[in-house]
């Protein structure tokens, strides 16, 4: 069976360290092509954007021209897909050094992706693939997040995903995971509250056990979106408003880890800005009260 | 072979096999069985690919028609995506409809690929300086014959004998599908990005022979000599002259030096 990670881990001293602090940026949102000018004219209540580093690696051309004026009017943070931590597959030093240069040019608060692998033998499934929760797949990816914190000379967050599947061989809970990796490798984490619902949904466990498994210490930052109904699953599409429940646990997010940078995150059905900023405000109304009681 | 390797590996053959496998790696429970958990996986592989193809290839899914969605199928079926960048997936979609039946049969399918797929390409092409129509007034008179161009490294040129610039041009404007039409000879067809925009257009036999000079880096005295096979001598500088303003006008030069 496995433990969890000791206070001291031996690993910590064999590895570059990264401690410098990462800033609170309140309430922002994903960067999206159907709200580029509308952002630029008239940014709201948008306090920081999030770009998807994918999208900005690239030689050249317009999105590059945008992405210089966003990086002028607003905090930003870099979110892969690609990065694929968890695959059995080498770490691809060329995505890598196009991720370090996309880094340099943006100067983002932060880098993140997904604890995850997204393909392997060379072959990309472009999904957010759940991994075994393994000793063996735990030191694999604690030795990875290292060498690319390393590469990148920061510490990185990583996103829990959704997921659909779980595997027979898994000795720790998804949460035990996530943070053995978070501790191990000195990273940060992303929480995705939304992820954690429909995941919880989806293989029967409680959304507040998870909550309550991660170290507040780690917790960098929230995303919040919208998922569907399959048949019998949840299927996370990031293409809707976001749901009571998963407004609820955000709030039970807020009380155990406080003030955390927040952002809304849709990928389809992309509704008028105005929609992302209503969403927006009643997160700051939710988490007022209790960051109220908390400072 | 580790067993995270073993198992990732199992895993991905079956997201990619045409039916899914039963695997014992995975849980299932009574909210849904293994297989239709998998098949989650499975169906979003195909339909992120098939989004990503609709996306990279317009005048294609318009020439095709109501043969697009199984066109992607069995692109996607026998082309597993080996890039980070699922846009990049597409790039092989035009050779494999030029070699794959049975759609070199039709091989005005092959060649509106390719025109997707230069625009595409040219979109987010490295940037490069755009040379302005007077640059070049204060290069002196006797150093013209010496004058090399530099044209922008991105620019394509494209011969096909079908209309494939009126199916683009439709898709792009959602206009309605244009008959397909077959000319004798090849058409030569430009494709670059003017500053942050797109082009593309037909260009004549003398032109395309000045520009392939161009590209080659010719002297202006050499391009000169490329349009006497086409024009008058008397002819060839004026011309010569004229197309250098066009292209000076498309942004399609990037700088100039002296031989």
């Amino acid at each position: 069976m496995v433990q969890a990670p000791p206070a001291q881990d031996p690993f910590a001293m064999t590895t570059q360290t990264h401690s410098h602090s990462l800033p609170y940026l309140g309430y922002g949102l994903g960067l999206r092509v159907d709200h580029y000018e509308t952002l630029l004219e008239h940014p709201g209540n948008v306090e920081w954007l999030e770009i998807v580093s994918e999208n900005y690696m690239i030689p050249g051309g317009r999105p590059l021209v945008w992405l210089e004026k966003f990086r002028e009017r607003f905090p930003l943070v870099m979110h892969g897909v690609s990065m694929s931590i968890g695959s059995a597959d080498p770490l691809d030093d060329g995505y890598l050094a196009r991720l370090a240069a996309l880094a340099r040019r943006v100067e983002p608060a932060w880098i993140s992706d997904h604890l995850c692998w997204t393909g392997v033998q060379g072959i990309n499934l472009h999904d957010l693939m759940p991994l075994p929760y393994t000793e063996e797949a735990l030191t694999h990816v604690v030795d990875r997040v290292r060498r690319v914190q390393d590469v990148l000379g920061r510490r990185i967050l990583l996103e829990n995903v959704s997921s659909y599947i779980s595997f027979a061989e898994s000795q720790l809970t998804e949460w035990q995971f996530l943070a053995a990796v978070a501790e191990r490798a000195d990273c940060l984490i992303l929480l995705d509250i939304n992820n954690i619902y429909v995941s919880a949904h989806n293989h029967g466990f409680s959304p507040l056990d998870y909550l309550d498994g991660i170290p507040a210490s780690r917790v960098q930052q929230f995303h919040l979106a919208g998922h569907e109904h399959g048949d019998r699953l949840l299927i996370d599409t990031h293409d809707a408003p976001i749901i009571d429940p998963v407004w609820n646990l955000y709030v039970e997010a807020v009380r155990r880890y406080g003030k955390v940078s927040t952002m809304i995150e849709r990928d389809d059905h992309i509704p008028p800005l105005a929609e992302l900023l209503a969403e927006l405000d009643h997160a700051r109304l939710l988490a007022a009260p209790l960051l109220r009681e908390a400072a | 072979m580790s067993n995270l390797q073993t198992l990732q590996q199992r895993l991905l053959q079956a997201v990619l096999a045409d039916r899914a496998p039963r695997l014992r790696d995975l849980c299932g429970d009574n909210s849904a069985d293994t297989t239709s958990r998998l098949a989650i996986y499975r169906n979003g592989y195909r339909i992120r690919l098939r989004d990503a193809l609709g996306t990279e290839y317009p005048g294609l899914g318009l020439m095709a028609g109501r043969r697009f969605g199984h066109l992607l199928e069995s692109y996607i079926e026998t082309h597993p995506s080996g890039h980070y960048n699922i846009r990049w997936h597409g790039a092989g979609l035009a050779a494999f409809l030029e070699y794959g039946l049975p759609w070199r049969d039709k091989p005005e399918l092959a060649d509106m690929a390719r025109l997707d797929w230069a625009i595409s390409t040219a979109f987010d092409a490295t940037d490069e300086p755009t040379l302005s129509a007077t640059a070049l007034v204060d290069v002196p008179a006797e150093s013209w014959a010496a004058l090399r161009l530099r044209s922008q490294s991105h620019l394509q040129i494209l011969a096909s004998p079908y209309n494939v610039d009126a199916f683009r041009r439709a898709a792009d404007g959602n206009k309605q599908r244009p008959r397909l039409r077959h000319y004798d000879k090849p058409r030569y067809l430009l494709v670059w990005r003017q500053l942050l925009t797109v082009r593309y257009r037909l260009v004549e036999a003398d032109e395309l022979s000045a520009l392939t000079g161009a590209t080659q880096h010719e002297t202006f005295a050499q391009l000169c000599e490329r349009l006497t096979e086409h024009h008058d001598p008397s002819n060839a500088l004026p011309r010569m002259a004229a197309l250098l303003r066009q292209w000076l006008d498309d942004g399609l030069i990037s700088g100039w030096e002296l031989a």
